[in-house]
């Protein structure tokens, strides 16, 4: 067995005494960080209980796209999720949501910059990987970023009522039901008019007290949003709280929120136009905050599925910079 | 403090190597589960593409269940999905079912006596099969196998599209069978990131499990033991039915201790047929 093929290779960290699993592809390009001669890494993390590949693959897209740049990048299993050892929560949700993975992603972080040598790096999470982004900032000393793919800031229900189940079915396949869903929004909206500026019952307050230590310190983070049910761009859907524009606020008059929506794709970004639309994002983000310095030469690798050939098909989705 | 689900890898005798084994025209993504003295080797054939991400948690766990067990386990990811290399528009049934003969010589040649067993899960059970079919291994365990490659398919579309349509307006809703007339065109679907092109789609139909697996079929009788198991919806996510990217982490138990018990009994009377033929 190798260890390694093209610029990719299968590495073993240890993280509170277990044997954690990841990938690592590697810079294709000898740009260095103009900082300290060293080089900037990327390490996403788990979303919810998906393996370090993400929904179609996608991190791995993107992570051999970010190597092309220039950029080292790091996709690693948590404890008890993919490959890695570990015992995990039955009620992993809960768990995540309360950053049951923050030590562990701040402990895998540091081995990572210090193993590979790097000037420090970016965590990168989508859904619930990255709310354990989030989580971790405080406790990684070498974070200089994140990159956030539709996060939320609510404590969704793990498992669904059945019979909350079965409206949602019918009120997508009955005339009736849609008709009944607008009237339930707009009642939802007036009592959240009623509600004003207040947090909802939901809301995942430690996260969103996380956000608002971190935000406001000028971290550069790129926040990424997918289109949802009857939303519209940033904005939720009638009579949902508009968790987007009260983090912004929260994020004070210094921050450096980057918001980009990605239109044509669902929530995982995992479709060809999503997850192009994606790196291109990622891409420029980088490229404005961390410029590499040199010319992006990219590798050709017939094996990898480096997307190049269908790069220039897609335009970026919809921008606005917060 | 919320109860754990415990995973039996803990046991510092077991040893889980991952690396990538370069098959024909793809490096192939595998994690080797090490006993020192295994009773038999079992090759995972596993979830197919998109079905990858929403059962590897249990996937994983049933591995290292069969290790603590003193079974040796190869598990791998296809060409062109997860870890491995390949592009999935490219590769096709047949080179997936040639990964399962490659993956099998490898793992017996690390021991040639000890029995070999492959177990396949949905359309990996397909590619086990027709592998066994054609010679492979002594023994076959199949979870949940479609009629045919093209079923499976299907149904995997069939849930795609649903979760489609809550994103969609009422009037540019697209149905299954709108996906299916566009793969009978020629133009190929993405599904969950993987590029179904035209030939996946009619390759699959041609993809069935043989008739000599089937119960009264040839293998049956012979030395060799076929097991088919229906998993039932709890079985979810290793078979669908469950909530996608779900979010409950379950106990297997029930499903896994007697399967373990069928490979080990299996391979032991397989052991004693071919010492009592050996001795004829």
């Amino acid at each position: 067995m190798k260890q390694a093929f093209e610029n990719r290779e299968l590495i073993t960290l240890e993280c509170q005494g277990l044997p954690i699993c990841g990938t690592v592809h590697h810079a294709r390009t000898s740009t260095v960080d103009g900082d300290k001669g060293k080089r900037l890494g990327i390490v996403f993390l788990n979303s919810l209980t998906l393996p370090r590949a993400a929904t179609g693959d996608s991190a791995v897209y993107w992570s051999d796209a970010l190597a092309a740049s220039g950029y080292p990048v790091f996709r690693v299993d948590l404890p008890g999720l993919g490959d890695s050892d570990g015992n995990l929560p039955a009620e992993i949700l809960d768990y995540i949501n309360s950053g049951g993975f923050a030590s562990a992603a701040a402990a895998l972080t540091a081995e990572i910059v210090r193993r590979f040598e790097l000037s420090g790096v970016i965590l990168a999470g989508h859904c619930a990987g990255s709310v354990s982004a989030l989580f971790a900032v405080p406790q990684c000393s070498e974070c200089r970023g994140v990159i956030l793919l539709d996060p939320y800031f609510h404590l969704p229900r793990a498992i669904r009522p059945k019979v909350r189940q079965w409206l949602s079915e019918w009120v997508l396949r009955s005339a009736t039901g849609r008709i009944v869903s607008n009237i339930y929004d707009q009642l939802r909206k007036i009592r959240l008019s009623l509600g004003g500026e207040r947090l909802p019952e939901n809301a995942n307050s430690a996260l969103i007290r996380i956000w608002s230590r971190i935000a406001p310190t000028g971290l550069p983070i790129l926040f990424l949003k997918a289109p949802s049910r009857k939303a519209v761009g940033t904005k939720p859907r009638q009579g949902e709280f508009d968790y987007f524009r009260y983090v912004l606020k929260a994020a004070g008059r210094k921050h450096r929120v980057t918001v980009e929506v990605v239109e044509g794709t669902d929530h995982s970004f995992a479709n060809r136009h999503g997850r192009d639309v994606v790196r291109q994002h990622m891409e420029m983000w980088l490229n404005k905050h961390f410029p590499t310095g040199q010319q992006v030469s990219r590798g050709d690798d017939k094996e990898t599925r480096q997307s190049g050939a269908y790069a220039a098909e897609v335009g970026v989705g919809v921008g606005s910079s917060a | 403090m919320s109860p754990q689900i415990e995973t039996p890898s803990s046991s510092p005798s077991l040893m889980e190597h991952a690396g990538y084994l370069a098959a024909p025209g793809a490096h192939l993504y595998t994690v080797l589960h090490r006993v020192a003295d295994p009773v038999c080797r079992v090759l995972l054939v596993g979830p197919f593409a998109s079905e990858r991400q929403n059962s590897y948690l249990p996937w994983v766990r049933w591995a290292r269940y069969l290790a603590a067990r003193n079974v040796e386990v190869l598990r791998y990811d296809y060409r062109g999905v997860g870890e491995s290399g390949g592009l999935f528009e490219e590769a096709t049934f047949s080179d997936w079912r040639d990964d399962v003969e490659f993956l099998a010589q490898w793992l017996a040649n690390r021991t040639p006596s000890v029995p070999l067993v492959l177990h396949g899960l949905e359309i990996g059970a397909l590619f086990a099969a027709d592998s066994f079919e054609r010679g492979v291994a002594d023994a076959l365990l199949l979870w949940s196998p479609p009629d045919n490659a093209n079923q499976a398919l299907r149904s995997t579309l069939q849930r795609w599209v649903g979760l489609q349509q809550l994103l969609t307006a009422t009037d540019e809703r697209k149905t299954a069978s709108d996906y299916i007339r566009q793969q009978e065109q020629g133009i190929p679907v993405e599904v969950e990131g993987y590029q179904w092109t035209t030939k996946h789609w009619q390759e699959s139909f041609n993809w069935a499990l043989p008739s000599n697996v089937l119960p009264g079929g040839q293998h049956r009788k012979s030395a060799r033991p076929v097991q088919i198991v229906k998993l039932p919806k709890q079985a979810a996510p290793l078979v669908k039915g469950g909530f996608v990217g779900y979010d409950e982490v379950k106990d297997f138990e029930w499903l896994f201790a007697g399967n373990a018990d069928w490979i080990e009994t299996e391979v032991l009377n397989c052991r004693k047929t071919q010492c009592d033929e050996a001795s004829i």
